[in-house]
């Protein structure tokens, strides 16, 4: 790569330059991953929490709706599940961490009291009741899980460009910039060791010039006088 | 903007989530074959209403390729899966990418 540029000071003085920039922007670049690094680990814990909160609630509901079946009947359950009017919805918001956006979810209806769940409860065992509000527990954590889990994707994403980036900083463009600033630079120091040589070579030439001119001068003067 | 929960599983599987409420679902049989699997999760991914899928673990299984890499890393929807443990849904192979080791392993271990 360093024969592609021409060893001139201009170029020099732009190489420079770039080094300059590209330490500063390698700089800035790791303390960003490194600040993100650090954010990932918090949401790492957190999102452990929530994953294995989430895990014990699935298996409790999971019990219940089986219990529910073998009771009441799969009949039953199916019918009061097609039975269900209000919906649970989710919003979403967004928060800035370090540049990257995650998504913050709110939502609605999903906790629902007896009279709001749609199916009839006389016709209905209170072992149902419980299968729905288990799993109206195990939906919000679902979202809360979906919250911290896209965080988490976000941020990962973002660590690998930024890794990505300094790596290419640290590894291909800045070795790439001293080299080819070493290369001018050796250029620059052997065209001035040229020119010193070339300066005394001419100085030397003229100096023996002007010998022969005076040793000319004198042979004449002695011709001349003779 | 509001947005809905969407469970993909079989009838065992989404006949809960429907008593609490969620509207959105796809059945699938218990074994179900690759190209229905992959149809009904490919709807749910481009159906603008929809916010979170819900699956179960081992049904990813049941997804081509193509169709579970763009699942796992879709964040709008975003995927959860239930009753695969931690590290789920692809976060690991992830997290290893990223950071370089694998966290999730070791907080297995502990």
């Amino acid at each position: 790569m360093a024969q592609d540029v021409k060893p001139t000071r201009k170029n020099l003085m732009q190489i420079e330059d770039r080094i300059e920039l590209s330490e500063r922007g390698h700089d800035t670049l790791e303390k960003k991953r490194d600040g993100l690094i650090m954010e990932f680990m918090d949401i790492l814990d957190q999102a452990q929490d929530v994953r294995a909160d989430l895990e014990d609630t699935y298996e409790d509901a999971q019990e219940r709706i089986d219990m529910a079946r073998a009771m009441d009947g799969d009949v039953a359950v199916r019918g009061a599940a097609a039975a269900l009017k209000e919906h649970p919805e989710i919003s979403t918001q967004s928060k800035n961490i370090m540049g990257v956006v995650v998504p913050q979810i709110e939502s609605t209806k999903v906790r629902k009291s007896l009279d709001e769940r749609g199916y009839g409860v006389l016709g209905t065992s209170a072992r149902i009741d419980e299968v729905a509000e288990s799993y109206e527990k195990l939906l919000e954590q679902i979202i809360l899980a979906a919250e911290v889990e896209t965080a988490m994707k976000e941020l990962l994403e973002e660590i690998e460009t930024t890794k990505r980036r300094v790596n290419a900083l640290e590894f291909t463009l800045l070795p790439q910039l001293n080299e080819n600033k070493e290369y001018i630079e050796q250029k620059l120091e052997e065209q001035e060791r040229e020119e010193i040589f070339r300066m005394k070579k001419i100085k030397a030439n003229k100096e023996a010039a002007e010998k022969e001119e005076r040793e000319a001068a004198r042979e004449a003067e002695q011709a001349a006088t003779q | 903007m509001s947005k809905e929960i969407a469970v993909i599983g079989s009838g065992d599987f989404t006949t809960g989530f429907r008593l609490a409420g969620v509207r959105k679902f796809a059945n699938v049989p218990a074994e179900p074959d690759r190209e229905e699997m992959d149809a009904a999760v490919t709807e749910l991914l481009e159906d603008s209403e929809v916010g979170i899928i819900v699956m179960h673990e081992p049904d990813l299984e049941h997804l081509s390729r193509e169709v579970r890499e763009r699942v796992e890393t879709s964040v709008d929807p975003v995927l959860v899966t239930l009753g695969g443990g931690a590290g789920s849904g692809g976060l690991r192979d992830q997290i290893k990418r990223a950071i370089g080791i694998d966290l999730m392993e070791e907080d297995e271990q502990s």
